[in-house]
């Protein structure tokens, strides 16, 4: 081959030789990719109306004779053309990647089409855009870049879980999370689960350095075509796969630092102190005599400073690429190690993929990607939940003790048992590590059966495990003593299989173009899972079974399967580019559902008008103007809840059997209808382009289970859980901007920005059954509960509204106060309500008016945790080999209820060993005057005195603790320096090289006061996907700075 | 072009080969549990079908509930800085333990009736009809129970005997206590009739456990139909007549000591009439875990031991006799008890318990094993004494069978020695004193087993049952519903008893440790009634009963709905 080309090469100066007598002169340049810098071989290089040109060599280096003033057409398969005037003798060129182009081909679901025939609402992210950020997960690589894709980071921890909203709240069965399609396998976003691995997240194990390209299926007609799992939105993967040419060797590496969060300021060890001396002068009590002069005592622990660290986090990747006009390939391996800034926290993962294509005849293709990924977390920082401990635990607690040991609560330091244990010993203490492997696999077939009409036939699957350790070791740390250790062990195995079939004709007549597809469809997966427990453990270095007391071993099982037939079709339309319609429909037997319910069936049409290619449409800025419009109905499967199983229990005499849920044989398809109006647009060669959407959602039998009341016996241990049904209707209305703009293109400087805005507003709009309003409740943070209300948002923050504090006796007997349980207001006294206690708002009665009484009527809802709008901007600025991104992420208006901040500012928390925020010595300080009237000596204080008393004070939820969550975040800056072939090309080896650095999660502009505002839902042990809680701040793990080198380099 | 029009052939064949899959293929009920269609089909499924009604759905109310309820909030017994709106007498509906009561009760209620229609839905031709019978007499028994703690902790609650046709009812009020009331005798007297001598299985409750229930349902209704204070007769008379049967006829006897009522292994021994039946497995929700939270220390627990703080009030300690006010001021007792059920339920510092292993650590630092010396072998000084009852220590002390938070030790439901004291206090009645020969003979059976001597003024009184029941059911959660049951004929004398109560702190003295002869009991000199309110407590009619959960009244306000008569629905 290479001879081939130098021999080429020597044919070409021979020709150039010979024409030198003509007025041409001799061109010669290097032609590099504007991705990475790397030579492009292989580009061909001609003079615009002349029968003269060339390829560029290994190199990417060309020459030939061009007279000055001609035009050269440098063309590359999947680069931008570009057209030079010939001025100099040396031209360099730097081709870009045709992702923009007009003609560019889209992944669709179940096929492909041109960008420009779109009748759709779909958003696109390229490998290009994803590789900017440090991205150890896919989610975190969507963030801020697509419109009406709603991101949120719940937890800080490595490799944690994200939230993916895409347009607006779609369930309230908690599962908002889209079905992700990775090269044809369909994988629905899971949410959290119950348990000690609930922090984990299942989309962990893709490798982002492997996808080429993310497709957001936004509209109706192009998501209605999954059916029954894809209301919640879909997004498309593609993986890399090879181009023909030569093979391409990439290794990239990446360091990067991780910093610990900005300090809350909670109290030092005299400030501690001083509050406890405090509390027990008011409500009694002796405090320890080393606390009897605060003044003199060191600042004891700094539990944050001792628990967050700076650590690394390394990615190497190597990636083969590359084939010939008949097979390609794609290669890839990586290896990811990440640790946590917070001790107990850790990620890593190893991956490899092979994506094959191969034409052996001229009717046949096939294809494979399969690909294995083993990743493994350790989760106990979230799961014992470490960083609430760490801002509560007392800083009269050293770490350790003198002779090394970890330190607690005890006779010596002080602290009584309800301080928390100590969170660094935990942390290191603790195992709770999730190891997952995953092999993904898949093959296709395409023959081409008569011009025009293909058969295709694809079979993806995959295998996963997991297992999940827990292990709790004998411990004694001050007063806490765990004995003996405990540990469980849990293995799943879970198995998923699609077959498809598929007939697709595309013909054109004259300006008459047809795309027409049927299609069916069988899914198959199944669970198996396996835990055993077992205490008592000599050793707390050997984490095994065979270590512990095998009497004191029990297991649990668990198996389960569902399956789903399809068909679908699906036919476009389109006449001279410029009038387009698709229509397709879709039909699905689920196994979640009943023989009567089982089938539902989703269609969805769509049209676009593309203005811009009429002939009388002149308007020379305006290359593009495409209107679109668009209905469909999607749908939603959710889980099973058809039967009612009997759950086994030990008792005194055998195996005992309560059913564990209220069986619903009647249970249908939850079913959204969307329509949606959009608009493309681009001007100035493209050099604009704006792309805005409208929709209306209207969700209909909302699948979820039931909110029955707790004297409805569903809420206790051994419970039947509420039978799931469909409860409901809701909407959403949203819109999406999107802004791509290249602002200065000079030769070598040019500055481009993506500019991305949406917002959604979700309605309820009834329920099916005569409720009103629908609880979630958070049982771990002292019943906390959100609230979803027939005309509102979802999942409303539930309290009462306040007015500031009682600052005299008159003013409460003015005001309304709490009642007690036969509804009779409670006494003015210091037992009951008394100066310094909290001021609540009497907002409603029995009979809808302000009634005198603090009652159950007067919650209401006190935070949206839905932003209004929210978004991302992404500017670059390139300079020669220079390249300079800053991406920015922002959201506007959502509430947080920062919970943490509400528990540690209750100053009789010093009472049980708890730190306080700085702030919570402001509590109110009531004194007597003259007249014996108790005033407040600090009437400017939010926070009610230090007392148990009956008005509720710390118990009662209120819009104290709401705060405003909008936010900007400076989430990327990244540096970017491709070394110039011109230094590169003095050696062989190494084809291009690129360096990069960057800084991510650099500055966060909000008025929230908690670590950081993009708080999300709660993954913490205790949340389950129907009831975690959204926006609120119970010690999150936060996201903080991390600064990343990395370079890449092509071989 | 051969081969294309053979592969067309090839293709149509796969497409009809896998167009259509069978029906089965999407009919998948569980393939890990049985459902309920199924299940039920012969006499061993429908007995294991009520088998967890007897611990797991009872789980969150023993948890915490049982005691913060039953004795905290009775003044029995108390922890100075945890669970204090149960202690001060001021909980708001935000609790988290009394939602979990609340919760539990309903859900034993929630799964009785579902055992009831089940059975009568799904049992097979193989079940026979005296296990249908005894079946769903259980689950009925189970369901009265739960009313009952429901009614006289919260007062009037909705009625549910079929949770499947009301589940998305949302109008459904409150019944009255009245009607309540005569819905649980009415409902125990079938249980009485249904239910076998001898149950399926040992544990199991009976015709007699029934009966017993019945004298205690007895008892509290005629306080509920009281006229100006005046119990009704005739309910009176019907608890007599059941508890006196219990008694003669149930072949039930007294375990002759008391203590041995809660040394491990005690369950279902000849006292129980109802127990709840815990049993050692590492599966939440089985076990007894209230233990966990009453054991003083983890030395003497299994990981746990949480109730450093728990410990017996002033109020219920002065109520021993031999432990006596010394001086004029109040604030000092001074004695010792030859009633063992005070060493049996509470342990005062230097007092010894052999069956509990202690770890203690030596002056070298070495950790070692020791039969338990309360607190340990050090200090004689303590502010808390702490609690004994259903504490029965180490897994080593309890074969084995014993992890933090898991004990198999199962709760007392009902035992007979409550029976010789509803005969009292029925025969007692509406008099000021008895001395009816049965009723003080009963009354001195059980006064003496606790190694009293019998009374010998000849006539008893309502204080006297009273105090015997306080110092005999302490730690078993009863001195709320007993306060609760006098609230309903005598509202002024149970709010004075909880008014007068002392809740304070004070230290305890032995006189020599270990092996001490008497003790000295201190009130805390700072924690001073005229200074704080933390000693006594400010019981009223608007905070005798608990308040509703809010998170349930804000979600179902018709809970604010006046109750209506259960069976007379208008009315």
């Amino acid at each position: 081959m290479k001879r081939k080309i130098n021999f080429l090469i020597a044919l070409l100066l021979y020709g150039v030789c010979l024409v030198s007598a003509q007025q041409d002169f001799s061109v010669s340049g290097v032609v590099t990719d504007a991705s990475d810098g790397s030579p492009l071989i292989g580009v061909s290089v001609q003079v615009k109306g002349a029968a003269k040109g060339t390829i560029t060599d290994v190199a990417g280096k060309y020459s030939l004779n061009a007279s000055i003033g001609t035009k050269l057409v440098f063309t590359f398969i999947g680069m931008q053309k570009q057209e030079i005037v010939v001025k100099n003798k040396i031209i360099n060129v730097v081709l870009q990647t045709d992702s923009k182009m007009l003609g560019e081909v889209v992944a669709v679901g179940y096929g492909t089409v041109k960008r420009v025939d779109l009748t759709t609402a779909q958003t696109s992210v390229s490998a290009k855009e994803m590789e900017k950020t440090v991205n150890t997960t896919l989610e975190q690589a969507l963030q801020g870049r697509a419109a009406g894709v709603y991101i949120t980071q719940n937890s800080g921890q490595p490799g944690g879980g994200i939230s993916v909203a895409i347009r607006g709240v779609s369930s309230l069965n908690g599962s908002t999370e889209p079905l992700y399609v990775i090269d044809g396998i369909q994988t629905p976003g899971e949410q959290v689960s119950y348990g000690t691995t609930s922090s984990a997240n299942p989309l962990s194990g893709l490798n982002p350095s492997d996808i080429e390209d993310v497709q957001v299926l936004q509209g109706p007609s192009a998501t209605a075509l999954y059916g029954s799992r894809a209301t919640n939105g879909v997004v498309l993967i593609t993986t890399k796969r090879g181009k023909a040419g030569d093979s391409k060797i990439t290794y990239n590496f990446s360091y990067s630092l991780q910093t610990p969060p900005e300090r809350m300021d909670v109290m030092n060890l005299p400030q501690y102190a001083q509050m406890v001396n405090e509390f027990h002068s008011i409500v009694s009590g002796t405090s320890p005599q080393e606390f009897a002069d605060p003044s003199i005592l060191g600042n004891g622990t700094d539990w944050q400073k001792e628990l967050f660290r700076n650590s690394a986090m390394i990615k190497h990747q190597i990636s083969l690429s590359g084939g010939n006009d008949k097979t390609t390939y794609y290669l890839s391996t990586e290896y990811l190690n990440q640790d946590g800034v917070a001790a107990g926290s850790g990620f890593d993962r190893f991956g490899m993929r092979l994506n094959v294509d191969t034409k052996p005849r001229t009717w046949l293709k096939m294809g494979a990607n399969t690909s294995f990924n083993q990743t493994f977390e350790k989760l106990s920082t979230s799961s014992e939940d470490i960083i609430t401990n760490a801002l509560q635990q007392t800083p009269q607690v050293p770490v350790r003790n003198l002779d090394g040991s970890y330190a607690g609560g005890d006779l010596i330091n002080g602290a009584s048992n309800y301080a928390p244990v100590n969170p660094v010993a935990i942390a290191n203490l603790v195992t709770n590590n999730n190891t997952r492997r995953q092999f993904n696999g898949g093959a296709n077939i395409d023959v081409d059966i008569l011009p025009g009409l293909t058969f295709r036939t694809s079979l993806n699957g995959n295998i996963n495990t997991q297992n999940s350790i827990y292990f709790s070791p004998l411990l004694k740390i001050g007063w806490y003593i765990h004995d003996p250790a405990t540990m469980s062990d849990y293995n799943g195995v879970g198995t998923y299989y699609s077959l498809n079939e598929l007939l697709q004709y595309v013909k054109q007549f004259g300006k008459h173009n047809i795309d027409l597809m049927v299609s069916h469809e069988v899914q198959e997966s199944t669970y198996k899972g396996n835990g055993a427990n077992e205490t008592t453990f000599l050793t707390n270095d050997i984490i095994d079974l065979n270590a512990g007391d095998p009497s004191t071993a029990t297991v649990t099982g668990g198996h389960n399967s569902w399956a789903m037939e399809s068909y679908l079709g699906r036919f476009n339309y389109n006449y001279a580019e410029k009038y387009l319609i698709s229509a397709s429909v879709r039909s699905d037997g689920s196994s979640n559902f009943g023989q009567d319910n089982r089938w539902g069936t989703f269609p969805a049409i769509s049209g676009a008008w593309r203005a811009s290619k009429e002939p009388w449409f002149n308007v020379p800025v305006i290359n593009e103007l495409k209107l679109r419009l668009e209905t469909g109905t999607t749908g939603n499967q959710g889980g099973s809840g058809i039967y009612s199983p009997m759950a086994a229990a030990p008792s005194q005499w055998g195996t005992g059997f309560l059913p564990s849920q209220y069986a619903n044989p009647d249970l249908k398809w939850e079913s959204t209808l969307t329509d949606n109006i959009g608009l493309n647009t681009s001007f100035f060669n493209n050099r604009i382009q704006f792309e805005a959407d409208y929709y209306h959602k209207v969700t209909d039998n909302l699948l979820m289970q039931a909110a029955l009341p707790a004297y409805m016996g569903t809420e206790g241990n051994g419970a039947p859980a509420a039978p799931t049904v469909n409860l409901g209707s809701l909407q959403n209305d949203g819109w999406a901007f999107t802004l791509i703009t290249t602002n200065i293109n000079t030769r070598d400087f040019k500055w481009e920005s993506n500019f991305n805005i949406s917002g959604f507003k979700t309605k309820i709009l009834k329920f099916n059954n005569n409720a009103e309003t629908l609880d979630r409740t958070s049982w771990w943070m002292q019943n906390w509960t959100q609230r979803s209300s027939v005309g509102q948002a979802p999942w409303l923050f539930l309290g009462y509204k306040t007015d500031g504090i009682f600052q005299s006796v008159d003013e409460i007997n003015k005001s309304a106060v709490p009642v007690d349980a036969k509804g009779n207001r409670l006494p003015t006294d210091p037992a009951d309500v008394w100066v310094g206690d909290v001021k609540y708002k009497d907002i409603s009665g029995p009979n809808g008016k302000p009634d005198g009484k603090i009652d159950s009527y007067d919650l209401t809802a006190i935070g949206n945790p839905w932003p209004k709008a929210f978004g991302g901007f992404t500017n670059t600025f390139t300079y020669k080999g220079l390249e300079l991104s800053i991406l920015l992420t922002y959201s506007y208006g959502n509430d947080i209820y920062n919970y943490i901040k509400m528990i540690d500012s209750n100053p009789n928390e010093i009472n049980i060993g708890r730190n306080l925020l700085v702030s919570a010595e402001n509590y109110a300080k009531l004194a007597t005057n003259a007249n014996g009237e108790v005033y407040l000596t600090n009437p400017g204080t939010n926070l009610p005195r230090i007392s148990y008393s009956n008005n509720g004070n710390w118990t009662r939820f209120s819009d104290r603790w709401v705060e405003d969550g909008s936010y900007i975040k400076v989430k990327n800056i990244s540096l970017a320096y491709n070394i110039p072939s011109s230094l590169i090309s003095k050696q062989k080896v190494i084809k291009s090289l690129r360096l990069m650095l960057s800084a991510q999660n650099l500055y966060t502009l909000t008025k929230y006061t908690g670590y950081d505002p993009e708080v999300g839902a709660y993954v913490g042990n205790n949340a389950a996907s129907n009831n975690q809680a959204i926006g609120v701040d119970n010690g999150r793990y936060p996201l903080t700075a991390v600064y990343t080198f990395n370079i890449m380099v092509n071989f | 072009m051969k081969n294309l029009k053979y592969s067309w052939i090839a293709i149509f064949i796969t497409i009809l080969i896998f167009t259509g899959c069978s029906a089965d293929f999407l009919n998948r009920p569980p393939v890990d549990a049985i459902t309920d269609a199924n299940f039920y089909k012969t006499d061993a499924e429908v007995m294991s079908a009520t088998a967890l009604l007897y611990n797991r759905v009872w789980f969150d109310y023993n948890d915490k509930a049982s005691y913060e309820i039953g004795d905290f909030r009775g003044g029995t017994a108390f922890n100075p800085y945890n669970s204090l709106g149960y202690v001060k007498f001021n909980l708001t509906g935000d609790d988290p333990d009394m939602n979990a009561g609340w919760d539990a009760f309903f859900t034993v209620i929630g799964q009785s009736n579902l055992a009831i229609q089940n059975i009568k839905k799904y049992a097979g031709a193989a079940v026979t009809e005296p296990i249908k019978t005894e079946a769903i007499a259980e689950a009925r028994f189970m369901r009265a129970c739960a009313y009952r703690n429901l009614v006289m902790c919260w007062g009037p609650v909705p009625i549910i005997e079929n949770n499947q046709t009301v589940l998305t009812d949302t109008t459904i009020a409150r019944n009255t206590v009245q009607s309540i009331w005569r819905f649980l005798t009415a409902e125990m007297r079938a249980c009485a009739n249904d239910l076998p001598e001898k149950g399926y299985n040992v544990g199991r409750v009976t015709k007699w456990s029934a009966e017993g229930m019945l004298a205690r349902f007895y008892l509290t209704r005629a306080g509920v139909e009281s006229e100006n204070g005046v119990r009704n007769q005739a309910f009176l008379d019907s608890a007599k007549y059941y508890s006196d049967r219990v008694i003669r006829l149930s072949g039930k006897s007294l375990l002759p000591d008391y203590a041995s009522l809660f040394k491990y292994p005690y369950n279902n021994n000849s006292e129980s009439l109802f127990e709840l039946e815990w049993v050692y497995s590492t599966i939440w929700g089985v076990s007894n875990s209230a233990p966990a939270y009453l054991a003083f220390s983890p030395d003497i627990a299994n990981g746990d031991g949480w109730g450093g703080a728990v410990g017996a009030t002033w109020w219920m300690l002065q109520k021993y006799e031999g432990i006596n006010a010394i001086g004029t001021t109040g604030d000092t007792l001074k004695g010792r008890t030859l009633d063992q059920r005070l060493h049996a339920t509470f342990m005062l510092p230097g007092a010894s318990y052999p069956e509990i292993s202690q770890r203690i650590t030596l002056p070298n630092g070495n950790d070692s094993i020791q039969r338990l010396i309360y607190p340990n072998n050090v200090t004689a000084q303590v502010s808390t004494v702490a609690i004994k009852k259903y504490i029965c220590g180490k897994a080593a002390d309890m074969g084995g069978q014993a992890s933090s938070q898991h004990y198999p030790n199962d709760t007392y439901m009902l035992r007979l020695a409550e029976m010789y004291l509803i005969y009292a206090e029925a025969e007692l009645g509406n008099q000021t004193q008895t001395s009816d020969g049965t009723a003080i003979a009963y009354f001195n059976t059980i006064h003496t087993r606790a190694g009293l001597g019998a009374i010998v003024k000849g006539f008893i009184t309502a204080d006297d049952i009273f105090n015997e029941r306080i110092i005999e059911f302490s730690m078993e959660g009863m001195s709320m519903y007993d306060l609760s049951s006098l609230y309903y004929y005598n509202p002024t004398k149970a709010l004075a008893i909880l008014n007068s109560q002392d809740r304070g702190l004070f230290a305890v003295y032995p006189d020599v440790f270990p092996n001490p002869t008497q003790w000295t009991f201190i009130k805390t000199p700072w924690d001073n009634p005229n200074t704080t309110p933390d000693r006594l407590i400010n019981a009223y009619d608007g905070n005798f009963y608990l308040p509703i959960p809010t998170t349930e009244l804000a979600g179902s306000p018709n809970l604010l709905k006046p109750p209506v008569d259960y069976y007379n629905k208008s009315k």
